[in-house]
């Protein structure tokens, strides 16, 4: 299967690498998975607390190239960004600027959920409440 | 769509006789050889064409136990990729986190194997054919082994309690069962990517 340019681009020369201090009260972290194909995901921010504006953003990827490139583009992505501009990331959005093929969506789905669990993280650490989403649910 | 055991016949089994299943195979394959269907009507040699490329499906699916067991899963309505997919865009349009479909801790010891392993095989293209190095290659892939050695031993297990339960046309024991093989095959592809990687380290 071929690549496009951008996920051998973000694949070779992956943005953001790393880690940051996860018992750090401005951190969140987030950890996730694909069972069906063994990937692991880790992604890191570091939240603002005035602002709730992301600072900085690492990750860990083990996993195929979609994968690392998925989660590279994310950490980009989010950094500059609000949580909640953040939170509105999907996953179509990562695979259309990546052009991922259908076998591959999967690895699209992982990058939405860490960036979700990591922001996660960092809400429950500072106390703060997710806005009522039982309509939204409801509705499902 | 037929499914592939009530193709062979089968009960929904996952202990099964591949040796008995070979034969049957042989013998399907040679009643649905083109040469037997050559001064047929044209519809019925396109029937036995789909027949006979079902027929291969079937065999390989079911004779590798892993893919029979897969197999089985989707057709309990286990849809890993689909679920995951699912349950993403319920955590969006909720607002909230999305539940994993593997545990955390599982999650967190592939991740520190998978971290391990990395250092090793960092140092090892530092350049130093460091022989302390190779021996803790040897020691993770060990390790490795006997915990793919472990699942397919719970495997095993499973596969008799889902047959005892399908005989016995017990409902809870079978989801039981499923839920159980759903975890273990999560697990068991973690384990195999890193017998994988860490073999792929010592070469």
């Amino acid at each position: 299967m071929a690549y496009s340019d951008k996920v051998v681009d973000h694949y070779n020369n992956p943005r953001n690498v790393g880690t940051l201090d996860k018992s750090s009260e401005d951190v969140g972290t987030g950890l996730v998975g694909a069972p069906e194909c063994g990937d692991v995901m880790r992604l890191q921010i570091k939240v603002n607390p005035e602002t709730q504006v992301i600072e900085d953003a690492k990750f860990k990827t083990f996993g195929c190239g979609s994968a690392i490139a998925s989660s590279s583009l994310a950490t980009e992505w989010v950094k500059g960004k609000t949580i909640d501009e953040a939170l509105a990331i999907s996953n179509t959005d990562i695979v259309k600027e990546l052009a991922l093929p259908p076998v591959k969506i999967h690895c699209s789905v992982l990058a939405e959920d860490v960036i979700r669990a990591a922001i996660g993280d960092w809400k429950k650490k500072n106390g703060v409440e997710t806005e009522a989403a039982a309509p939204a649910a409801a509705a499902h | 769509m037929t499914d592939y055991f009530a193709f062979f016949g089968l009960p929904r089994h996952l202990q099964l006789d591949t040796a008995a299943l070979e034969k049957q195979f042989y013998t399907l394959s040679r009643k649905l050889h083109p040469d037997r269907f050559a001064a047929k009507p044209l519809a019925e040699q396109e029937e036995a064409l789909r027949q006979s490329s079902l027929l291969n499906d079937a065999y390989r699916t079911l004779k590798e136990p892993i893919a029979r067991t897969e197999y089985l899963l989707t057709l309990e309505g286990v849809q890993l990729e689909e679920q995951s997919r699912a349950a993403t865009d319920a955590a969006r349009a909720a607002g909230t986190e999305k539940k994993q479909v593997a545990p955390p801790e599982l999650l967190e010891e592939a991740f520190e194997l998978n971290m391990q392993l990395e250092e090793m095989k960092m140092n090892k293209q530092m350049g130093d054919d460091d022989p302390q190095l190779r021996k803790d290659l040897e020691v993770a892939k060990a390790n490795f082994e006997g915990m793919l050695a472990t699942a397919q031993i719970e495997l095993e297990s499973l596969w008799s309690r889902w047959d005892a339960a399908v005989d016995a046309s017990d409902d809870t024991a079978k989801t039981k069962a499923r839920d159980g093989m759903v975890a273990l095959l999560n697990r068991r592809s973690y384990i195999r990517n890193l017998v994988r990687d860490v073999n792929a380290a010592l070469e």
